[in-house]
């Protein structure tokens, strides 16, 4: 009787062994992520891992990732990393991280030609000459991640030529264009 | 005595310069202008017009000045080589000095004499470039939409290396920007709109600077005139008369060679990069 009672708990324990044998040995066990921005060199990597962390928990950090990719990116850069960024940025939409918008926002302020500090719905006299300066100093800005993604991400000169070129003759144009508004009212 | 200091006369001989370099090549803009007609109603044909009239203002005064400005370099050369400097006492240099100083006046007067129809021209040209800029860019468009236009002209036009350079960055001058302005009107054709609203930006602000330098080239030659006159009546002769000669030849032949511009497109064209659809 002993005997019988000893076996079933020997049969018992080993099952759960197993059990946890074969749970330890899931390939995607689910886990809470640390958030730990990704390392090294590898931008595709990198892309797979900030995908797994910012669906298990680091969906705030969504900037951070973002920036981290960036950097890793420039340590390799060349036009298809444009491709992968878009692709994350699409995933991030589809994930429900990004509004439609933010993810074409984001896209263009770092690998377009055209600048987002420059969406408005209102006329240039009556939008846009009245914060003329914020204007510009925001456009300057966007240039400086532009220079980052169009440049040191994605070797694309001719590209962030055109953005530099498009800075330049907005800022000209509407120097003229708001001195012919006139004065703010 | 008083006489005119050296930076009497530089001041004049920028002015001078800047107000010369601004309006002499306007018109081949206007001619140019007028056989391609833009969408966008920046160039309509009173503003070509007026933009005509203003560089044959300027072209006559230009005519005007070109001959005793000639007659001043030959004077200076002269008093260079008659070892002047440092001998005004001498009466052959004195004598060159006070026909430096009458070709000087003459000169101020022919300013004088053209710069009131210039200050006009320049003026309604400004007035109506300001209009046009106003109504198609301020109030039909927005800031987007007028990014628009210019990244389509960049599109349309980038292969060519004779974009317009932008007003006051490259340090060329403007007789020279003014003849790639020429060159851009001329090789479009009507996708030319984003082009011309830079063109017309450029040329308004050159208008509203060189409106502002008349209005001071006029109080001033008032006073160096008097300047002038009193500096003959003592015959006087001074190193600053050389330095205005330097200067307006300057002025007028070019001499002050041009800084080149910004950037320039990378001579290899890529091929086009796989475009995103998250793409603005």
């Amino acid at each position: 009787m002993k005997t019988s009672r000893t076996s079933t708990l020997t049969t018992l324990a080993a099952l759960a062994a197993l059990s946890t044998l074969l749970a330890a040995c899931n390939a995607n066990p689910p886990r809470a992520s640390a958030c730990t921005l990704p390392e090294g060199h590898n931008l595709e990597r990198a892309i797979s891992a900030a995908r797994f962390d910012l669906t298990t928990g680091c969906e705030q950090q969504f900037d951070e990732y973002f920036q981290r990719l960036l950097v890793i990116a420039e340590g390799d850069p060349k036009k298809d990393n444009k491709v992968a960024f878009s692709d994350f940025l699409i995933w991030a939409n589809e994930e429900g991280l990004l509004s439609k918008r933010q993810a074409r926002e984001l896209y263009t302020r770092y690998f377009g030609v055209k600048y987002v500090t420059l969406i408005s719905d209102y006329s240039v006299c009556a939008q846009t000459c009245p914060r003329q300066q914020e204007v510009m100093r925001e456009m300057n800005r966007e240039l400086v991640d532009k220079e980052q993604g169009l440049l040191k991400v994605s070797a694309d000169q001719r590209e962030y030529y055109r953005a530099n070129r498009l800075f330049q003759e907005t800022e000209l144009v509407l120097d003229a264009t708001c001195e012919a508004c006139g004065p703010v009212e | 005595m008083k006489t005119l200091t050296i930076r009497d006369r530089t001041s004049m001989q920028k002015i001078i310069r800047r107000l010369m370099s601004g309006c002499l090549l306007i018109m081949p803009v206007a001619v140019q202008a007028g056989s391609q007609p833009p969408t966008i109603q920046l160039f309509p044909t009173t503003v070509l017009e007026e933009i005509k009239h203003t560089g044959d203002v300027a072209a006559q005064m230009e005519t005007g000045l070109q001959s005793v400005i000639g007659r001043l370099d030959e004077q200076q050369k002269l008093y260079m080589q008659s070892k002047c400097e440092g001998n005004e006492g001498d009466p052959g240099c004195e004598r060159i000095a006070r026909q430096m100083g009458k070709s000087y006046l003459e000169m101020l007067a022919i300013m004088g004499d053209r710069l009131p129809e210039m200050e006009t021209a320049v003026n309604n040209t400004s007035a109506s470039l300001e209009k046009r800029l106003r109504s198609e860019l301020g109030q039909k468009r927005t800031s987007w939409t007028l990014q628009e236009l210019l990244v389509g002209a960049q599109s349309d036009s980038a292969n060519k290396a004779d974009r317009p350079v932008l007003r006051g960055r490259s340090g060329m001058r403007l007789s020279d920007r003014f003849h790639q302005y020429y060159k851009l009107v001329a090789h479009s054709g009507g996708e030319a709109n984003s082009s011309l609203a830079v063109i017309a930006s450029d040329i308004y602000l050159d208008m509203q600077e060189t409106s502002r330098l008349i209005a001071s080239t006029r109080e001033e030659i008032s006073r160096a005139t008097l300047m002038e006159q009193l500096n003959q009546s003592f015959g006087t002769i001074t190193p600053e008369m050389q330095e205005v000669v330097a200067g307006v030849k300057s002025i007028l032949f070019g001499e002050d060679e041009a800084l080149m511009p910004m950037t320039a497109p990378p001579a290899s064209q890529p091929a086009p990069v796989d475009e995103s659809p998250l793409t603005l």
